[in-house]
């Protein structure tokens, strides 16, 4: 992790650590400006609620610790997810952050992640004359088995470890592209 | 889904609690505006819910089992109807939708994540018994993952969509689930119950 540059990246570094330590709801204002150093005031101003501290805390996690693989075919995809998985499972309490935050009702004008344009993209290469209807409804559920919240879900309702939950993940893909039609251009698993 | 017994009392907080929860969001209401919304003494909402957390997830089960219920499925495949309703729902509540999306990813400190695992066990185990191990258990969470409010959060915030747009691509994802499995039921004269 590098060095924090400004007061608000501190306060999230500094959230990650105590996190080691302690769930998201016993880290404090209070606790959190001993740690940095700094008043409760200032960590007010930079996150006026919690809801907005973990949405900063959970993009600042997910930056630095869960960087998502670039990916443009099925493969490559299915791929940079079990990454993922493996990743969260390293981490569980960072990864619970990431499935909290996109849970949230949203603090902020939050642009889609990341991960939902890529999958876009990689369908528009993958099946370009699909219809929008059928490409929003596989887009939307390969981004939701694809999601923190899948892992977490597995692993605390189901527990699974991140192979199993792996597995899970590739057989709701199968699933999901099992029903586009065969002129689509995809890699068959 | 199981219902935890509540007291009248403890009913009243929960409702007052969810009433605020639509009316500021959950991060500002305190003991003292819940107490007075459910007509009691503060402190017997701290008796009740010593925690904030404590409040926080009785309120979520209580949405669940009361608001966002659900006539329970007679086949595994009733399912993505019981799903399609299920987004209907959640949309009519977004901010408790929310609320319950949340605390059923707080890990083992949270809200039970798949409330309704044991009954899709039972209605698979019934009704396409040959499945092995790793395929049921894959059905069951991908059925049990579309079947909550996380895929109600995750397709309105990622792609924008409407409430029949949501409706509709959960229940598509969950007959794509089944579509495994469509043709591999028991018969029902041989089942034997």
């Amino acid at each position: 992790m590098e060095e924090p540059v400004d007061t608000a990246t501190a306060i999230l570094a500094s959230a990650a650590v105590l996190l080691r330590e302690r769930t998201f709801d016993d880290i404090s204002y209070r606790v959190l400006a001993d740690e940095v150093g700094i008043s409760e005031r200032t960590i007010y101003r930079q996150y006026p609620t919690r809801p907005h501290l973990l949405a900063a805390l959970s993009n600042w996690i997910e930056q630095s610790c869960f960087p998502l693989p670039p990916f443009v075919t099925v493969p490559d995809f299915r791929a940079a997810v079990h990454e993922r998985f493996r990743a969260f499972d390293a981490s569980p309490a960072y990864a619970h952050v990431g499935a909290r935050a996109s849970a949230i009702s949203p603090t902020l004008d939050t642009e889609p992640a990341y991960i939902t344009r890529a999958i876009e993209a990689m369908l528009d290469v993958a099946a370009p004359t699909l219809n929008q209807r059928d490409r929003r409804r596989i887009a939307a559920s390969l981004r939701y088995f694809s999601s923190a919240m899948f892992w977490a879900r597995l692993r605390t309702g189901f527990d699974l470890d991140a192979g199993e939950i792996c597995d899970a993940f590739d057989r709701a893909v199968d699933t999901v592209l099992a029903k586009l039609p065969s002129s689509a251009t995809w890699a068959q698993p | 889904m199981t219902v935890p017994e509540l007291s009248g009392t403890q009913e009243a907080i929960l409702a007052a609690y969810a009433e605020l929860i639509e009316e500021v969001g959950s991060d500002d209401v305190s003991y003292r505006v819940i107490a007075r919304r459910a007509g009691i003494a503060e402190r017997t909402v701290f008796r009740n819910y010593p925690t904030r957390v404590d409040l926080l997830l009785a309120t979520a089960a209580w949405i669940e089992a009361t608001l966002f219920a659900r006539a329970e499925s007679q086949s595994i495949f009733d399912v993505p109807l019981a799903i399609r309703d299920a987004m209907l729902r959640y949309d009519e509540r977004p901010e408790l939708a929310h609320v319950v999306a949340e605390t059923a990813m707080r890990g083992v400190n949270g809200a039970a994540p798949s409330p309704g695992r044991a009954q899709l066990e039972r209605l698979l185990d019934t009704e396409v018994p040959s499945l092995d191990a790793a395929q049921r258990t894959a059905i069951v969470a991908a059925l049990s993952h579309l079947d909550s409010v996380g895929t109600w959060v995750t397709f309105r915030r990622e792609f924008g969509m409407d409430r029949r747009d949501i409706a509709d691509a959960a229940a598509w994802a969950a007959e794509a689930v089944l579509d495994t499995i469509r043709d591999r039921v028991v018969s029902p004269t041989f089942r034997s119950r």
